[in-house]
């Protein structure tokens, strides 16, 4: 099942141009914060770890990728070692990618 | 509120971020984003968002610290708390902190749309009852003092209708701000960027008024040596004030009617036909209705005139205004004559709160200052209050007394014609008396004594007036004149 469930929300409420630059924003932001998330867990900067999380939970939850903002926010929690959260936060933040890329293929190629 | 609204998105994620701005954009309004609490702060200083979404979590502080750096600030745009649904107990918090609205993400577009719509409704709620409240509880207005019934009445007339070219007319004693009143209409209009000219018909000789207010041209009469514009010309686009309405001839006030009527005049020895654009204000401190009946004032004109009526109290139907009026004088009068007053005692306050007033504020005014120049202290002290309020304010606590009260002061003598904001004054009278005297040489003592009388005898006992003709401080004029009471010179007050 997709973890861009509320998409098709913002499919109606934004033209379509309008909604590929959320997702490419979006996209661009799971990037950047996966990025930090990992060289967070590499230095154990748990603070660091835990501002990205917070912004990746934030992205997420915008566009309703449910599962990696819940992801997150368990990260965010500290109950288990960073690499844990990190491996869990990655997996579903490929998981979102791959349902963007789907997504968005849908919606056709900008006009 | 309706349409397009300023609203600020307080938000340090880009996805959301450029979430709201495009339905915000879609529904309509303009959108600034702050990405940290500190630009938001600034944004909200100087952009002045109707609203704020904003983020609870922020890369400097966090947003309740915002709500209460934005309260400290007066800044009371309506906020509204954008918050993931695990943190439900943090949007409750933040209404707790004065935020008008929480919104759990992900939104919808129609949800964003209400819960905006709210907040903007609230805010423009509060900021008519804040003016409501502004308009009922003010104290202050367009120069005048006072916070009574009578004068919020007055305020709302004036107010009401400034925007409007209808004539004003406007009634009240000597001494209860009639020409205060007048520059508040024309100040509050939108004539206010073009000239306010007041022309007192009582202080202008008959013959000269035509030429007054129509203006003439040269050779219209003996010493015409050139053109002169007058009133009507010079009030284009503005505001006329004709003081002492009732003092104007019959002949005149025919001539004036053909003006209200037509907005068209002839300078006197002309026969062209000018036209202005003018709005009429008109004074008089007789009852206007009486002045029509006794035949002196002409109906026609007054129905002309007498469009919106503004009646100013006199001070002893304002209650505390009195009080309010002493205050603001004594703090203006002991800053300007380097006092220490800070206020009234007890007693004092009683003699001044009890007293008729019969010459109204200006009579207050002129009481305040020479209390200041004559004494100092940090309070101003029941003795220090002049013999005549004392014994008059004694006489209203204790009315079996037969004792007299001072009689109201004369209306003053205005400069004939005063165009605002060029601040031309005249001093006519007082060159005529230096003329007058010349011829006799008598020591300077006397001469001096005689041309300060005589400028308050021009301006009705008016001592600051009377200063201004003398161009010296008014200070001085009540240390003279304390002085020559003491030589004998005068009575006593």
């Amino acid at each position: 099942m997709s973890d861009l469930g509320f998409a098709a929300q913002l499919a109606e409420d934004l033209s379509p141009d309008d909604l590929r630059l959320v997702l490419k924003v979006f996209h661009a932001d799971v990037q950047r914060l996966t990025g930090a998330l990992a060289d967070a867990a590499r230095l154990d900067d748990a603070a660091a770890f835990r501002r990205a999380a917070h912004g990746l939970a934030g992205a997420a939850g915008a566009v309703g990728a449910a599962r990696l903002e819940e992801a997150c926010r368990r990260a965010m929690a500290g109950g288990e070692t960073l690499g844990t959260g990190l491996a869990e936060v990655t997996a579903m933040a490929d998981g979102a990618l791959g349902d963007l890329a789907a997504f968005l293929a849908r919606l056709g190629p900008a006009t | 509120m309706s349409g397009a609204a300023r609203v600020l998105v307080v938000e340090d994620t880009p996805t959301q971020a450029q979430l709201a701005r495009a339905l915000l954009a879609g529904l309509g309004h303009e959108v600034m984003i702050a990405e940290s609490a500190g630009a938001a702060l600034v944004a909200a200083r100087d952009w002045r968002p109707d609203a704020i979404l904003l983020d609870i979590e922020l890369p400097d502080y966090n947003g309740f610290e915002l709500m209460q750096r934005l309260r400290a600030e007066g800044i009371t745009t309506s906020v509204i708390v954008v918050t993931a649904n695990a943190s439900i107990n943090v949007a409750v918090e933040a209404m707790r902190a004065g935020a008008v609205d929480f919104i759990v993400k992900p939104y919808a577009k129609a949800r964003l749309s209400v819960t905006l719509a709210n907040a903007l409704e609230k805010q423009a709620l509060a900021a008519q009852l804040s003016a409501v409240k502004a308009r009922l509880d003010r104290n202050q207005f367009f120069g005048f003092i006072g916070s009574s019934a009578p004068m919020q009445a007055a305020y709302r007339t004036i107010e009401s209708v400034a925007a409007s070219k209808a004539s004003v007319f406007i009634t009240g004693e000597s001494g209860t701000g009639k020409e205060l009143a007048a520059e508040a209409v024309h100040r509050a209009s939108p004539r206010m960027g073009r000239n306010f000219v007041a022309l007192n018909c009582g202080a202008i000789p008959r013959d000269l008024l035509e030429s007054e207010v129509f203006g003439h041209v040269r050779g219209a009469f003996t010493g015409a040596s050139a053109d002169r514009e007058g009133a009507a010309k010079l009030a284009d686009g503005g505001t006329l004030f004709l003081d002492e309405i009732g003092e104007m001839p019959l002949d005149m006030q025919v001539k004036l009617l053909r003006f209200v009527q037509t907005g068209s005049y002839s300078p006197v020895g002309s026969s062209r036909l000018d036209r202005v654009d003018v709005r009429f204000v008109c004074a008089t401190n007789r009852d206007p209705m009486l002045e029509v009946q006794g035949g002196r004032f002409r109906e026609d004109l007054y129905y002309r005139l007498y469009v919106v009526p503004v009646e100013l109290p006199p001070l002893r139907a304002r209650g505390d205004d009195v009080l309010l009026i002493a205050r603001h004088f004594l703090a203006q009068f002991a800053r300007e004559e380097g006092r220490a007053f800070t206020g009234f005692s007890a007693v004092a306050e009683q003699a001044l709160a009890v007293f008729g007033w019969p010459g109204n504020v200006r009579q207050l005014q002129n009481v305040i200052r020479n209390i200041v120049v004559l004494h100092d202290g940090d309070r101003v002290e029941l003795d220090m209050i002049p013999r005549a309020v004392r014994r008059a304010a004694a006489d209203e606590k204790a009315p079996a007394s037969a004792e007299p009260v001072p009689p109201p002061l004369p209306e003053p003598v205005p400069a004939a014609r005063v165009v605002r904001p060029a601040t031309e004054a005249t001093a006519e009278g007082a060159a005529g008396i230096v003329g007058e005297a010349a011829a006799e040489v008598v020591p300077l003592a006397v001469m001096e004594r005689r041309l300060i009388l005589a400028a308050l005898r021009q301006t009705g006992q008016d001592v600051p007036r009377a200063a201004a003709l003398l161009e010296i401080n008014p200070s001085t004029v009540y240390r003279k004149l304390q002085g020559w009471r003491a030589e004998g010179l005068l009575p006593a007050d």
